[in-house]
């Protein structure tokens, strides 16, 4: 019987072994999108939601992509509700000057994990969470745009703006850290 | 004459391969020329490769417990109006909590004891031979101990961590209540041991079992109301004790 199944059916371990399964990729999306602090609530969330709502999944995708969708969007509402200006903030980033001065050739050299992770949190909400959702997860933009609500052309300019800022906390950090 | 004003917002399509020929072509033929723009490309895709390379984060035990916790109290109960928080209760309040959980935990114990459902009969084997059947009568309740006691020890670590959070009547009477089930497995277990055919025996020591999954889970989400503030909530999850044994 699929997992999905035996989870609707009560099977004592199949919940279990659902949140074993997904919650690792669950938790860092939640991390990256909300902050560690946040991310252990929301996870549960997402899990106690999951276990009201699975009755309503019907196989059209992958569990686990039921399971990602869901914690998008509790994520993305959780933003929302700590008061981010969520609109204007994605707007605003189109025509929001950013990023280095002009500089000659490369200024960051090869990107460690724990520095780009670090440096993911000084992203504003918005284009940190473009820039997890295509880059990290490998999202398409018409994807991204669905689950945020999002025009594509914003996407793109969304994840052009994130990786403009971290390239310069990245060149921040490595000039702090010679 | 393309310039960087005009190239620089679509690098980031460059390096994700998402422009048509025609772009890319003019688009790499300006980047060949201006170190800016190159140097933009390379950064962007050393970021993009290692943003790939970020993989899952391994959640800490706790949150798997107090998802289980909360899933056990789902159990419908009548409403209860919201009460605003108050980070610590009076200790009249707690020693209240206690003697309830005195009464109704040992008393849902005994009474689940008296009024357990029929033993369901061991399966049969495939060759319909005894043998078979006590094997795999055998791995079944193995198998269900395994996933008790796995339960068991990380929550006890949970509850030993934070034991420090509940008020010390309620603490004394909640481990008073796991002793009383911790005998209850012990004299389960001998019974289990002498008989290993025994259906009742093996239903009191897993019944037993989760019954202490279901104290132990009921003192996470407590410590979780208390940690929270959240006194109504609490009073709340003690209420719901008797309740969650099946």
């Amino acid at each position: 019987m699929a997992l999905a199944d035996r989870c609707r059916a009560g099977a004592p371990e199949a919940f279990d072994e659902l949140y074993r399964t997904h919650a690792p990729r669950l938790f860092g999306l939640a991390c990256r999108l909300v902050g560690r602090p946040d991310a252990e609530d929301l996870l549960q969330e997402v899990f106690l939601a999951a276990h009201r709502k699975l009755e309503q999944y019907r196989g059209d995708s992958a569990l686990g992509t039921w399971l990602f969708r869901l914690a998008t969007n509790l994520c993305v509402d959780h933003l929302r509700s700590r008061g981010t200006k969520w609109a204007r903030l994605t707007d605003a980033l189109i025509d929001d000057p950013v990023g280095l001065a002009p500089t000659t050739g490369s200024v960051i050299g090869a990107v460690d994990r724990l520095d780009l992770e670090r440096a993911l949190t000084t992203l504003p909400d918005g284009c940190r969470t473009v820039f997890v959702l295509h880059d990290v997860e490998g999202f398409e933009h018409h994807e991204i745009g669905q689950l945020l609500g999002i025009a594509d052309g914003t996407s793109k300019s969304q994840l052009h703006k994130a990786r403009l800022r971290l390239r310069e906390a990245l060149a921040t950090g490595r000039r702090a850290c010679p | 004459m393309t310039t960087c004003e005009d190239i620089r917002p679509r690098l980031s399509d460059l390096v994700d391969g998402t422009l048509d020929a025609l772009d890319r072509d003019a688009i790499e033929a300006h980047v060949r020329t201006c170190d800016q723009c190159a140097g933009l490309v390379r950064d962007f895709d050393r970021i993009r490769r290692a943003a790939q390379s970020l993989g899952p984060i391994d959640p800490p035990p706790h949150v798997w417990l107090e998802i289980a916790g909360q899933l056990h109290q789902a159990t419908p109960r009548a409403p209860v109006a919201p009460a605003p928080r108050t980070p610590v209760a009076p200790a009249w309040q707690w020693a209240g909590l206690a003697a309830a959980l005195v009464v109704i935990t040992s008393g849902a114990y005994v009474f689940l004891r008296l009024e357990r459902p029929a033993p369901v009969r061991p399966p049969a084997a495939a060759d319909g031979s005894a043998t078979g059947s006590v094997q795999v009568f055998a791995d079944e309740l193995t198998a269900a101990m395994t996933h008790y006691e796995k339960a068991i020890a990380e929550l006890e670590v949970i509850t030993k961590t934070n034991n420090g959070s509940l008020d010390p009547t309620l603490a004394a009477t909640l481990q008073q209540n796991l002793l009383v089930i911790d005998d209850a497995i012990a004299q389960s277990r001998t019974a289990f041991t002498h008989d290993p055919t025994s259906v009742p025996a093996r239903d009191s020591l897993l019944e037993a079992l989760q019954r202490k999954v279901s104290v132990l889970q009921e003192t996470v989400a407590l410590m979780n109301e208390i940690r929270k503030g959240d006194q109504a909530g609490a009073a709340q999850v003690a209420a719901g004790f008797p309740k969650k044994s099946s």
